[in-house]
């Protein structure tokens, strides 16, 4: 299901994370969670909202979901999603240099899937509207139009 | 600066219009523990933050809000496209539409258009991280609400998705919480304000 990225060795279970011992009074505490989680493939963390499976905790209510369509914009999002998940996590966790690493290959991985997807469907930003024969920023869909056409997108 | 990126951080696709539903889902766009709210919040927060990794996390956290502010808005522009002379007459829709036709308007799911008075920027480190804390939550709770209220598995889907970036957002923000109190006087870290004491 997920593979074990994890290099470091962990303390506790991959959903539980590090207190600080004898914690001063009257200040909140969330544990911290530790280097080398377990991480899901990019697939399945845009799936499941999170790359992290010790942090996916779902409602009981309408748990299913997550069937992703097979497609360039979802292999796109996917990976641009793994980029934020890592960079929050990073934000937090700067000298985790197995996530970093992590974090350079998704990047490299979303610079590539850009291209691609591009090629295929026109410029994501304005500025990338340049490198065509023709201005097609504006080209319907926009992102919030409901498009059964380009469901295969 | 923000630059925009033509593309969902995740796929919304309703197949099936359902204009009461949309008049519930609308308060995470301007309701009290919405996207909007979210994402002025946190970026509004930032300026008086002290520590390069609390600025980072409140951009990067706020500038996601945003891309979830879009989701909602497609949510909603999807289940109310090409509405019928019935569909308009929906109980709990009829009172939208009467002033915003099928226009997406910041407002909560009773009719209060969205108010800054929901949300709160203490310039205080921990309190402004406890309030980031709580938001999540009551985000969190929202959408667990919606999950509730909702039979249509195309929204469920993208609501699932971010109700669970809500606990994500939380886990980062009780970090943030411990890194910044490391920062500060172990045997009282009530001792000074580091967003406007000189330590």
């Amino acid at each position: 299901m997920y593979s074990d990225n994890g290099t470091t060795p962990r303390g506790c279970p991959d959903a539980n994370g590090l207190m600080p011992s004898c914690a001063p009074l009257a200040v909140p505490y969330v544990p911290f969670q530790q280097e080398g989680s377990q991480k899901y493939d990019q697939t399945e963390a845009l799936a499941n909202g999170t790359l992290f499976p010790g942090l996916n905790l779902p409602f009981h209510v309408k748990v299913k979901g997550g069937d992703l369509p097979r497609t360039a914009s979802a292999e796109l999002q996917a990976l641009q999603f793994v980029i934020v998940e890592l960079g929050l996590y990073l934000d937090t966790h700067q000298d985790d240099q197995e996530a970093f690493a992590l974090f350079q290959k998704y990047a490299a991985l979303a610079e590539e899937g850009k291209r691609r997807y591009e090629a295929m469907y026109g410029p994501l930003t304005q500025m990338a509207a340049a490198k065509d024969a023709a201005y097609q920023w504006l080209n319907d869909p926009w992102p919030w139009e409901y498009d059964q056409k380009g469901a295969g997108k | 600066m923000f630059i925009y990126e033509k593309k969902l951080q995740y796929p919304v696709k309703i197949k099936n219009t359902n204009p009461k539903l949309a008049s519930v889902i609308i308060s995470q766009y301007g309701g009290p523990d919405g996207e909007l709210g979210a994402s002025l919040r946190y970026l509004s927060q930032r300026y008086a933050m002290p520590y390069p990794e609390l600025k980072g996390l409140l951009t990067d956290i706020g500038t996601e809000e945003l891309g979830h502010l879009e989701m909602i808005g497609a949510i909603v522009h999807q289940l109310t496209r090409s509405l019928t002379d019935d569909q308009i007459r929906t109980a709990g829709f009829d009172t939208y539409f009467v002033d915003r036709t099928t226009g997406v308007y910041p407002t909560a799911a009773s009719g209060f258009p969205y108010s800054a008075a929901s949300m709160a920027v203490k310039g205080d480190v921990i309190a402004d991280l406890s309030e980031d804390m709580a938001a999540e939550q009551k985000a969190r709770v929202t959408y667990d609400n919606i999950l509730r209220l909702s039979d249509d598995p195309d929204v469920n889907d993208v609501i699932r998705f971010l109700r669970e970036r809500e606990v994500v957002h939380f886990q980062r923000f009780g970090e943030a919480m411990r890194l910044a109190k490391d920062k500060l006087d172990q045997k009282n870290v009530y001792y000074i304000n580091p967003a406007f004491d000189k330590p």
